[in-house]
């Protein structure tokens, strides 16, 4: 066997460390934009964790999921009950068991926790749901979505009670700290793919048949994918609930189901790279609308669009994409050092084999 | 016991309306394997036009809804799911989810956020007393509209030719074309039968609220795509048992639950459904496992 040079045996390690850099850069970029921009950014980072979330479930499974926000919701919710001042939750949130009242947690211990929690529930839920497929997974998962939401609308016992919301959570989050909770889910999220559980399910994706002929027993192996990002949804729950700081169970709910979906199709479903090229497209195509909307001068001229315009054109974006290149931008292909010779299957993680 | 009766006339009236809603989202799956989110888009349209053109007079209201509804049907088909014949069930739905996220989006930028009132058969809103019984116009005559829908649907469906079409398409899309029926043709009738269903629960829903926004047909449209599911979307009869069954269950729950249980009615569906799913992923009127082609 000849000696393979250094930089392929570093093959695989491109597709991360291209990651970290893209993400890396626009960050930087964005942080130079004014505090606007930067507050964006905040938010775009924590829906490219929702969107890695989503891959290394659907894009690992090949099974749709409308359930992954449920998992935001309750880490959202936990860190919020965690980090808020404990006379603030005595006078807003009266209704609560009172146990709740004391419990306090640095944010970073919360926000680990909310990833916890996402993920317990995940596990509790993951064994029944995880035996569907196609359009009835959908269903069920999307049925949970429903279920979390109801309970977070309307049980005061764990939150405020239905039409308030929580408010109160510290700003402790900046951007930069944000970027790095990113990165180290993405190299999560990188970890994974290259794990037994995930080479088994796209294995069991590509060849149903086939890989239960193998003696792939699927279920359990989609509880274990379902259970990791499930923590990386109930990270990004945290996240939001840092960022956004005040908490209402209809911010996390169908709308940001289908904006992340969206996200995800617009990159490409099967690949990591393509969660992230996607969640950092459609924020930017975001940000270039929310400009278009308060009006951009170009020398003479101001030139907007119509309030309201910028759902318009990020829905058109979504259909458009499933219509011409229903694969994504990336193709469900991860990045490939460029001088490699041999890149991987559309769906596959770079691998030196 | 008039109560009883009572709760008992408005389930099935909840359950006729959702029953039609899935039967429109059950038709089209039947033929292309979509399970159509925007559906309820086209229930809003129907609803702004019932509500917009109802002072010229039912006979022009009614007739323009029905028509508003069935275009932008076809429409949906002829510019979207046309073009995505080789996509799977899940990638059409999240299509779907797509137009219909859209969709309300357009209504928002054309007719506001607000809602936009008239009074729509403002005749059937009164109840009537039988023996005792205090009984919703509207219901009664919810009921009698959905048993007229089905059965001139039945009888269109087995006396037609083109029913029949329609129907064999539905049963198995491939075998159906192999054996000469014109593909186009029959989604394009699935679409525009889609359109006169969601019509028909446009109506019955605008008497009722007599506010129409532009998220007025999402609520109806998941429990329709939950009860279509729940029921055996592969089937027409499947998809309209589900549908009211969910009708029917949600309405008794919000008749029957004390007040602090009856916010979550909801979720006691939604775990209902996945209960359902559990035990017959095929749906309760589907026999045997084969059924379920993805």
């Amino acid at each position: 066997m000849a000696q393979k040079s250094l930089m392929w045996r570093l093959g695989p390690l491109w597709s991360l460390v291209s990651l970290l850099l893209i993400v890396y850069a626009v960050t930087l970029v964005n942080s130079r934009l004014g505090e606007g921009i930067q507050v964006q950014m905040r938010y775009a980072l924590v829906n490219l964790v929702i969107v890695v979330a989503l891959q290394m479930f659907i894009g690992t499974s090949g099974v749709l999921s409308f359930g992954h926000v449920a998992f935001v919701a309750v880490g959202a919710w936990t860190v919020g009950l965690l980090t808020i001042d404990p006379e603030l939750k005595r006078n807003l949130l009266p209704d609560m068991f009172p146990f709740l009242f004391d419990v306090q947690a640095p944010w970073l211990v919360a926000v680990i926790l909310g990833g916890l929690v996402g993920g317990l529930l995940a596990v509790i839920v993951g064994p029944f749901l995880m035996r569907l497929n196609g359009l009835q997974a959908g269903i069920a998962t999307f049925a949970l979505l429903g279920v979390v939401s109801q309970v977070l609308t309307y049980w005061s016992s764990i939150g405020p009670r239905s039409g308030q919301s929580m408010v109160g959570i510290p700003d402790v989050l900046d951007l930069q700290t944000t970027m790095l909770i990113t990165l180290v889910i993405i190299v999560i999220a990188w970890l994974f793919q290259r794990t037994k559980p995930a080479r088994l399910l796209r294995a069991a994706r590509e060849d149903p048949i086939a890989a239960a002929a193998s003696g792939i027993n699927v279920v359990p192996q989609r509880v274990i994918a379902f259970a990791v990002s499930g923590v990386v949804a109930g990270v990004a729950g945290g996240m939001f609930a840092l960022t956004n700081r005040v908490l209402q169970a209809s911010q996390l709910g169908i709308e940001l189901t289908f904006i992340t979906l969206a996200m995800l199709v617009l990159g490409g479903v099967l690949s990591l790279s393509g969660a992230i090229v996607g969640a950092l497209v459609f924020s930017l195509i975001d940000l270039v609308l929310v400009q278009l909307q308060s009006g951009v001068d170009i020398g003479s001229f101001v030139v907007s669009i119509p309030q309201g315009a910028r759902p318009i054109v990020l829905a058109l974006v979504l259909i458009g994409m499933l219509l011409w290149r229903p694969s994504g931008l990336t193709g469900g292909r991860e990045f490939v050092w460029p001088f490699r010779k041999h890149a991987p299957l559309p769906g596959n993680p770079v691998t030196n084999d | 016991m008039s109560q009883l009766l009572q709760s008992l006339v408005d389930a099935l009236s909840a359950g006729a309306t959702l029953g039609l809603a899935a039967l429109a989202i059950g038709l089209v799956f039947g033929v292309i394997r979509l399970a159509n989110f925007a559906t309820g888009e086209i229930i809003t349209a129907g609803a702004y036009t019932l509500i917009f053109t109802w002072q010229l007079g039912w006979y022009i209201s009614i007739p323009f809804a029905i028509i508003v509804a069935v275009l932008l049907s076809l429409l949906m088909e002829l510019s979207v799911f046309s073009r995505m014949r080789a996509a799977t069930p899940a990638t059409l739905l999240i299509a779907s989810f797509g137009l219909s996220f859209l969709l309300q989006r357009v209504y928002e930028l054309a007719f506001t956020n607000n809602v936009q009132t008239a009074p729509v058969a403002s005749e059937l809103a009164q109840s009537i007393s039988i023996g005792g019984v205090r009984i919703q116009m509207l219901s009664v005559a919810t009921i009698l509209l959905a048993a007229l829908l089905l059965t001139g649907l039945q009888l269109f469906l087995t006396r037609t030719s083109l029913g029949l079409q329609l129907k064999a398409a539905a049963a198995d899309f491939k075998t159906a074309r192999l054996i000469g029926i014109p593909a186009s043709r029959v989604i394009g009738l699935s679409f525009a039968l889609s359109g006169i269903l969601a019509a028909a629960v446009a109506f019955v829903t605008t008497v009722q609220t007599g506010a129409v926004g532009p998220t007025f047909g999402v609520p109806i449209t998941i429990l329709a795509l939950v009860g279509a599911v729940i029921g055996g979307i592969d089937k027409i009869s499947g998809a309209l048992a589900g549908g009211f069954l969910v009708g029917f269950a949600t309405s008794m729950l919000a008749s029957w639950l004390p007040q602090d249980m009856s916010n979550f009615k909801d979720a006691y569906v939604f775990m209902l459904v996945i209960g359902v799913l559990l035990m017959r992923p095929q749906g309760l009127l589907i026999r045997g496992r084969g059924a379920v082609r993805t």
